[in-house]
Order: structure tokens, then C-alpha cells, then sequence
């Protein structure tokens, strides 16, 4: 391919000149690749030296942390009288109380709640006041996670590639979904989602169809 | 790469040496403003850090370093439209102690500058990855993602364009 150079075109294009990066520019890659090296994940082989007690005493810490709040847990454990309180009521009892809808909605949310409503047979007495007060508090923190995310913005993470399939996805599906958002007209959307792509494939070949070329 | 990749921090400060001012010309040559340009040179290197680990041989590096400065490139007209380098302040460093001459030689190097500018952007392109990383038709038809005819052609073109600009001259 030398053949295709021409010496005068050569010669003439160095004299424009030879522009350099300014040494800031320099120095702030350099910093980033010598950042990006250092964070490096934990070594597989056990470091020797100086060193060496830190994996004993990680176990032991893991081992002590596990025995207590697996003993927490026995201790803070459910209440059995609370637990079979929760227990779905029947149906007929429960359109026998239209009152109480509000708090069978709690409920619903939080399976594990006591219900102040009796349910005989099942449980004669409701769990103590504070036992249930305190799952009451339990419930109310599991409702948000409990609740399902607006479908939109589930759409939204999906089409940003922000769900943990991303890192499996293989490029081309992830490019037939900027596709779509374009013919969408999402561009916005598109736009973000070609931002992530880049990065994770930064030498990918990118269709036009995944691109809004400019008119 | 590798050596990088692998933890190497040395190595990429030798790649950066080898290859820093070839591609900041490439950019700077294909942006209209320097600003802009120092930023797209800043983004390419960052994104070479951030693939590192999903770097792998299947070409030279400076074939795969410079398919990111494309890619980043295509982004960025994308965003802005099409623009072409401004060269009009082009110093002409005039090694001649003659005020004429050298003022001849300053009109012929504006003058090739706007031919360069003039070129359509693929054609500009080809012909700075031909000069500035001295690519061979192959490496530009796959940095650019273009077939190795078309990258030949726009080639030729820009060279021809060019070579009237100096013939002119």
C-alpha cells in the first residue's frame, strides 16, 4: 500500500504541523491508567509474608458474624402465635368485615404481619403487642420491595441495558434493541443506551440503523 | 496491550508514548475545534483503559485503538452534525530568511489545508489514518468498518484531491 503515497502530499501535510496533547491532557490518562491497574480484584492465591494472618482472621470474623445472626434470628424469630395469626382468613369471613379492608391490605403486602383480626379456630389469641408491632414495622419496610416496579420503568432499565443482563448480552441483541428504540423514536433512550454500549464494546462496529447519523 | 491488561502498568505508558501524538493529530485534524479535540483524545484513551480487560489480539493495537477513535468520532458528529477542521491559522514555521518566500510557502501549506478540509469527511478520514498511523487499505477498511474497495477508493480520491492542491501550488 506505500504505492498510494505521494511524497508531495506527504511532504506538504507535515508541514501543517506537528500538534501534541497538551501535557495536562497527558497526565490525566496516564493517572487513570495507573488508577485502573491498582484496582484490581483480590488475589486468588493466599499473599504470603507480613500478610499471612489476614485470611485466619477474615474467617474467623465470618464465622463469628454468621453464629450471631443465625442466633439472632432464632431469637428475633417470628412469633408461632403471630405467624398462624397471619394466616390467610376465610373468604366468607373476610366479607363479613369490610371494616377492617384497609389492614387486610397490609397484609397482603406483608404475608408475615399479624393480623388483628381474630381468625378462630386458627388462633384463639393475636400476638403481643409488641411482637406485633414490631413485625407491623417489618412488614411496612418489606411493602416497597415487595411491590412490584412500574412496568415502564422496568421497560426503561431493560432498554438502557441497565439490568444485570447486559453483561451476558451478546452485542448484536443489545444493538437490535437501540434499533427498536430508534424506530421508536426514542432517541433519548437510544442515545443512552448506544453511551453504554460504547463503553463495554468501545471498537464495535455500531450499524447505522442503531445510529441517527446526522442529515 | 497484553502486558497492560494484565497488570502492567509500564506498558501502557509505552503505548501511550508510541502512539499520543499520531492520534491527537487524527482527532485534532478531523474536529473543527481543539478543545473538542483534546476531550475526543482524552475519551479514546479512557475507553482503551476502561476494555482493557476485554481486550483481545485479533488485530494490530493501533488498528483497534483507532476503530475507538472512529467510533468516537461517528458519536461525536452524530451529536454536533458533520464538521470539518478548521485549519485557517495553520503557522507555516519558514525555514527560509526570505519575507517572500516564505509567504509563498505559508499560502501553499493554507492552501493544501483547505483542500484537506474540503475533503469529505471518509476521505479525510482514510487519509489520516493513511499518514498519521500509517494504515494500509485493509487496516483502514477494518478500523472504519468500511470494505477494503471503498476504503481504497475514498483513498485514492483524497490523495488525488490533495496532490491537485500541491500541483497547484
Amino acid at each position: 500500500m506505500a504505492d498510494e503515497r505521494d511524497p508531495k502530499v506527504t511532504q506538504r501535510y507535515r508541514e501543517l504541523g506537528t500538534d501534541e496533547p497538551p501535557r495536562h491532557v497527558d497526565e490525566a490518562i496516564l493517572a487513570a491508567s495507573r488508577r485502573a491497574v491498582h484496582v484490581h480484584p483480590a488475589p486468588l492465591v493466599p499473599p504470603t509474608g507480613r500478610r499471612r494472618w489476614y485470611f485466619p482472621v477474615a474467617a474467623a470474623a465470618i464465622i463469628m458474624l454468621s453464629v450471631a445472626v443465625t442466633w439472632h434470628m432464632q431469637v428475633e424469630g417470628p412469633d408461632p402465635n403471630g405467624y398462624i395469626a397471619s394466616a390467610p382468613a376465610p373468604v366468607e369471613q373476610r366479607a363479613a368485615q369490610p371494616m377492617e379492608e384497609s389492614k387486610q391490605k397490609l397484609e397482603r403486602q406483608a404475608p408475615f404481619a399479624a393480623s388483628p383480626s381474630p381468625a378462630p379456630q386458627a388462633a384463639p389469641q393475636a400476638a403481643p403487642p409488641a411482637a406485633a408491632s414490631r413485625m407491623e414495622e417489618r412488614a411496612r419496610e418489606s411493602a416497597p420491595v415487595a411491590g412490584a416496579r412500574a412496568p415502564e420503568a422496568a421497560r426503561a432499565d431493560r432498554a438502557l441495558g441497565k439490568v444485570g443482563e447486559q453483561a451476558t448480552e451478546p452485542p448484536e441483541k443489545w444493538l437490535e434493541r437501540i434499533a427498536a428504540l430508534r424506530k421508536e423514536g426514542k432517541h433519548e433512550e437510544a442515545d443512552k443506551a448506544l453511551e453504554e454500549f460504547r463503553k463495554r464494546y468501545p471498537d464495535y462496529k455500531v450499524p447505522e440503523s442503531a445510529l441517527r447519523l446526522p442529515r | 496491550m497484553i502486558a497492560y491488561r494484565d497488570g502492567n502498568a509500564g506498558a501502557f505508558e509505552t503505548l501511550y508514548a508510541r502512539h499520543r501524538a499520531r492520534l491527537f493529530r487524527f482527532v485534532l485534524r478531523s474536529v473543527k475545534e481543539r478543545g473538542m479535540a483534546e476531550e475526543l483524545f482524552q475519551d479514546v484513551w479512557m475507553r482503551v483503559i476502561e476494555a482493557r480487560d476485554r481486550y483481545a489480539p485479533k488485530a494490530r493495537f493501533t488498528t483497534w485503538l483507532y476503530s475507538i477513535a472512529h467510533n468516537r468520532l461517528i458519536d461525536h458528529w452524530r451529536r454536533k452534525g458533520l464538521s470539518v477542521v478548521d485549519l485557517e491559522n495553520v503557522d507555516v514555521e519558514g525555514n527560509s530568511p526570505n519575507p517572500e518566500r516564505q509567504a509563498e510557502a505559508r499560502q501553499s501549506v493554507q492552501r493544501f489545508a483547505k483542500a484537506l478540509e474540503a475533503l469529505p469527511p471518509v476521505q479525510r478520514e482514510a487519509f489520516l489514518l493513511h499518514e498519521e498511523a500509517g494504515m494500509s487499505v485493509a487496516e483502514i477498511a477494518q478500523a472504519t468498518g468500511a470494505g477494503e474497495e471503498a476504503a481504497k477508493s475514498r483513498l485514492r480520491y483524497a490523495i488525488a484531491k490533495l496532490k491537485a492542491a500541491v500541483d497547484d501550488g
